[in-house]
């Protein structure tokens, strides 16, 4: 058991103790620490949740994993919960749900997400979860800062209210962190997120994204509603409308554009496209080529594309720079950009092995200033390469 | 309950010199592991160890190491830090024993 | 010997500029460990476990006196007086300070060497023949490729976040003398039917955890073709090869799990398209490289004092005997320095052993020295005529050991003594060992014998291809040494099998010693080497000497 009764004090304790560390640290250091006590994941199998999965199936397959089925989720993620389950090796899921006789009485017909969502939400979620928790000090949660303006200031650990200790060992994630760690590990994907919807709750309220939208915004859209109650607990459920996320440019810096010319922010002036998008989309001129791709798929639309977008999962992922390499190779003659985890110290490769300029995220930018690229930028000095092949 | 937990000294290489050091309890490093805060409670030694990985302008590769507490203080338990105390084990006849004086 | 032109001579200087402003950042803070150590890794520093350690490359294993005297004068300024050869053909320092490096690199830059791709999911330095130009059986010598190789592989945009450490062997002779199916490509110099010299090729030969003998992906390339062949099957292999898992990132497991003939497939479509990078400036170099490695002019001069030393001198003969092989020039040897002597660390010299060893090769052997990867000293180009100084010479200061083949002549990495992977310690056991068979003067009586000793799985010191290969691993706390029988790391590459149970630190010399006995006891007469004697026998004549109660009681059992 916890030695400090108090969780105001542990959670201080912990926030202090942990500040500095990744996120697999703070949930292997959690799953052990007594002051966090006995733990449970709290996991909705939906696009993201794989990551936290995964990580409980690296640090301890025993670790209690509570699967909230609302009754009302999509068909794919009830095979996706079983199948990541299995794939991973979790030894301890439980599949919680409502109550029948609390169904029976409230909501008989499966209709009451129509007309009260909040009602709904609390029958199917926020009971269940609630009674399921009570033989646990604390759980874990794939809460991060970016999804909402009301998660902007979230701590590793949270009191919530005074009854246990919320653990959000993701906080600090963006959203290329967590594509970085599921492509870097081979996750399943939800099979919903190819279709459109980045973010995955119940089928009747969530509907799909498009491109450019935050991610979710599919979730109970058109309504003032943000967050689902479970994690507005807080002793009562606080709810009501909560202030509508500012104006998009405002929320999220622009990338910046790294060129031999230096920083410039990214005018967004391409509309990118998936390569499955390039099928049925005549008018698309650039598109979006993830790591793992066989740039051979890009063959018969190669004249008509402008720009490619290669993507840099890490900086250690160093496919990008074949692919470059073989697209040239094919004859495309319009512009290469490698987007992602790309280092200043990798420019001068990105520039030989094909690529015009490099996209990176305003946090890379700040932390990589233009004068540690600039070292790099005359990338055709001391080129082995160019002199190898005669292009000196 | 929570494990048996074996007692342990933070440990890291010098970041100038490469030396072997070991945190001692005032916060600063030793290159005589009898000197080494000894931690026999994990949320101690975790604490320390966040504290020792913060010094990144001193030391690199801090790490916990399993210790034992001996007459003079702690000692090690595995031979692996048993070498990293008192340097190859090769220094008494090979060719570099004039070496290990300097 | 390849001679830096200008652009190679800023090359060097620009990347120790650049490690030197790293450096700097790391230690006022604005550089984060996790941030530099990638950078200091492309640059051969690691961390070990008592201090860093800077890995430098020889590459193809050719050094000057010149190059020799700086890593002496290297030793003994910013380290503790010696050096450690290594099996890929590198040397070591092990006790460099982080500030010093730097000004080390630059001491490295000045006779035109450096640690560039010395570690590092890259291209890592090329290795050969460590008696190419010399040896009596060569087709061509292969450290021109080498140094082309060199050149394309160095700072390779594409291949400098491969999905693991990538290892190139070239050699020219069909004697193997550089394990070219143990790496990632190995590249043998081969004549086809037409009387035309070209390359096999062969992938995915590899140690450490799981060991592989490389396959021929092509049984002739064309010499032109080479560096689009070798850059298409790089490319392949950095797209295809894994990423999830670092024990299945290698090559080896590329080849394996998706099959040679897929393999052959991608890379012959690849080499198609690669080839039209490539417009005959690669020729061009190579035409510039290669005279840069002509052999010497050699000497007609008689070789009587070297027939009647021979004669009258034993303790000559026993050295010429073991440490000279034949040279393609008549009246000429190739001198193998032992780093071996008896009880001593194999592969360190001092930095006065260092000199000596310059000076030797400055006097007489066209100012040449090899590395080899079986961590000895060689000079290739000796008219024998000198080597009863030499050999005098060597001895004076404890470097005429005269056991290279033998028992005592033995790969070992440096282990837990060094190391901060390794699971149990390397050195002290081939210490032992080269001490006891000494003592027992039962050295020659054995013969050709190859014992390597790795202190992990990693298998840096080739246990898999010795004839006797010994691991060290950690059981629970406790050293523990596995014996392999039957290892071969020449052109008929086999991995060893291993014979049982492992031994504790205290039993692996003794156990060893059981097996030197058994041999001796059932080979068919004194030419039977070891692995021959293995080979016609098996494994049982030695597991029973090395499990005598265990045999005893299977016996009973069947």
């Amino acid at each position: 058991m916890p030695h400090e009764t108090n969780i105001d004090a542990r959670v201080a304790h912990l926030n202090q103790r942990y500040a500095n560390h990744g996120a697999l640290d703070v949930l292997g250091r959690a799953l052990k620490d007594d002051q966090v006590g006995r733990i449970a994941l709290v996991s909705s199998f939906g696009a993201e949740s794989v990551v936290l999965l995964h990580m409980i199936s690296v640090l301890d397959v025993s670790t209690p994993v509570l699967f909230i089925d609302t009754q009302m989720l999509f068909e794919e993620t009830v095979k996706y919960q079983q199948d990541v389950s299995s794939q991973l090796g979790l030894t301890d899921v439980r599949t919680i749900r409502a109550r029948p006789d609390a169904v029976a009485a409230h909501d008989p017909e499966g209709l009451l997400h129509q007309t009260n969502t909040d009602a709904c939400c609390d029958l199917r979620k926020t009971e269940p979860l609630e009674r399921a928790l009570g033989n646990f000090d604390a759980w874990i949660t794939g809460r991060k800062r970016f999804q909402s303006n009301s998660r902007a200031t979230l701590e590793f650990f949270e009191n919530e209210g005074n009854k246990r200790i919320k653990v959000n060992p993701l906080a600090h994630w963006t959203p290329q962190d967590v594509q970085d760690y599921m492509i870097n590990n081979r996750l399943p994907r939800h099979p919903l997120i190819s279709k459109g919807y980045p973010s995955i709750g119940c089928a009747p309220c969530t509907s799909k994204v498009a491109p450019g939208e935050d991610p979710r915004s599919g979730r109970w859209r058109d309504q003032d509603k943000e967050e689902c109650g479970i994690h507005f607990v807080n002793g009562k459920i606080v709810r009501g409308p909560l202030p509508k996320d500012p104006p998009m440019e405002e929320v999220k810096p622009m990338n910046t554009i790294v060129t031999d010319n230096g920083f410039a922010p990214d005018t967004g002036a391409d509309d990118f496209v998936t390569v499955e998008e390039l099928e049925t989309s005549n008018a698309a001129r650039a598109v979006d080529l993830p790591s793992d791709a066989d740039p051979m798929v890009l063959q018969e639309v190669l004249e008509r594309l402008e720009t490619i977008r290669v993507d840099f999962p890490t900086f250690a992922d160093g496919r990008g720079f074949t692919l470059a390499r073989r697209l040239r190779l094919m004859g495309f003659t319009g512009k290469l950009r490698a987007r992602g985890h790309v280092l200043a110290d990798q420019y001068a490769m990105a520039r030989r092995s094909g690529f015009d300029e490099v996209e990176i995220s305003p946090e890379l930018a700040e932390r990589q200033p233009w004068d540690q690229w600039k070292v790099r930028a005359e990338w055709g000095a001391h080129d082995y390469q160019s002199r190898v092949r005669g292009t000196a | 309950m929570p494990r048996r937990f074996t007692p342990k000294v933070v440990t890291a290489n010098d970041l100038l010199l490469g030396d072997v050091v070991w945190q001692t309890a005032d916060n600063s490093w030793t290159r005589n592991i009898s000197e080494a805060e000894y931690l026999d409670d994990e949320d101690t030694a975790n604490a320390r160890l966040s504290q020792a990985e913060s010094q990144q302008s001193v030391i690199v590769g801090a790490y916990l190491a399993d210790a034992k507490l001996g007459d003079n203080g702690p000692e090690p338990t595995h031979f692996r830090e048993e070498f990293r105390v008192s340097g190859p084990s090769t220094y008494a006849n090979a060719q570099q024993a004039e070496a290990s004086n300097v | 010997m390849y001679k830096y032109n200008d652009f190679d001579e800023a090359f060097v200087r620009e990347r120790v500029a650049q490690f030197r402003g790293q450096v700097e950042r790391r230690i006022d803070g604005s550089l984060a460990e996790e941030e530099f150590r990638p950078l200091r890794l492309m640059n051969g520093l690691y961390l070990q476990l008592h201090a860093y350690m800077l890995r430098v490359a020889v590459p193809y294993g050719t050094l000057s006196s010149r190059q020799m005297n700086q890593l002496a004068f290297i030793a003994d300024k910013w380290d503790r007086g010696y050096g450690h050869f290594t099996t890929r053909q590198n040397i070591q320092y092990n006790w460099p300070k982080l500030q010093d490096v730097p000004d080390m690199l630059s001491a490295l830059a000045d006779v035109e060497m450096h640690a560039i791709q010395t570690s590092g999911n890259t291209i890592r330095n090329v290795t050969s023949d460590h008696f190419a130009g010399a040896a009596a059986d060569e087709i061509e010598d292969p450290r021109p490729w080498a140094e082309l190789i060199r050149q394309w592989s160095t700072d390779h945009p594409e291949f400098q976040f491969l999905p693991r450490k990538f290892k190139i062997a070239v050699t020219g002779a069909p004697n193997d003398r550089a394990v070219v199916k143990a790496h990632d490509i190995g590249l043998q110099i081969v004549r086809n039917d037409a009387g035309e010299v070209g390359f096999e090729v062969i992938v995915g030969g590899g140690l450490g955890r799981t060991p592989m003998v490389g396959k021929v992906v092509n049984g002739f390339v064309p010499k032109e073709d080479i560096l689009p062949y070798l850059e298409a099957i790089v490319s392949v292999y950095n797209l295809l090869g894994r990423r999830d898992n670092k024990y299945k990132a290698r090559i080896k497991i590329t080849v394996h799990e998706n099959g040679l003939e897929t393999i052959q497939k991608l890379v012959e479509e690849e080499f198609k398209t690669r080839k039209a990078l490539f417009n005959g400036a690669d020729r061009e170099l190579f035409a510039q490289i290669a005279p840069q490695f002509a052999a010497p002019e050699f000497s007609a001069a008689p070789t009587d004092l070297f027939d009647a030393t021979y004669n009258d001198d034993p303790v000559f003969r026993a050295w010429a005997d073991t440490n000279l092989a034949e040279h393609r020039q008549p009246g000429y040897a190739i001198v193998t320095i032992s780093l071996k002597p008896h009880g001593k660390t194999p592969g360190d010299a001092t930095s006065d052993q260092m000199r000596v060893m310059a000076d030797l090769a400055k006097e007489f052997a066209h100012d040449e020295l090899r590395v080899s990867h079986e961590q000895n000293i060689v000079l290739p180009h000796v008219h024998k005529r000198h080597l009863p100084e030499i050999h005098a010479r060597l001895r004076a200061v404890g470097l005429a050991t005269a056991n290279v083949g033998l028992i005592s002549d033995i790969i070992a990495c440096p282990g837990m003594d060094y190391c901060a992977l390794a699971t149990a310690r390397s050195i002290p056991i081939a210490q032992e060992i080269s001490t006891r068979f000494d003592a027992l003067k039962l050295e020659h009586e054995i013969g050709d014998l190859k014992i390597k000793i790795s202190g992990c799985i990693n298998a840096c010191g080739h246990h898999h291809v010795g004839h006797i290969g010994i691991l060290g691993l950690d059981r629970a706390g406790v050293e523990n040494y596995q014996i392999t029988l039957g290892g071969d790391g020449s052109e008929t590459t086999t991995i060893g099998e291993r014979a049982g149970p492992g031994f504790s630190y205290t039993e692996i010399v003794p156990a060893i010693e059981r097996l030197m006995l058994a041999y001796l006891d059932v080979r068919e007469n004194a030419e039977e080497t070891f692995l021959e004697t293995y080979r016609r026998l098996g494994a049982e004549p030695f597991k029973a000497a090395l499990y005598p109660d265990d045999t005893g009681k299977r016996k009973h059992a069947a």
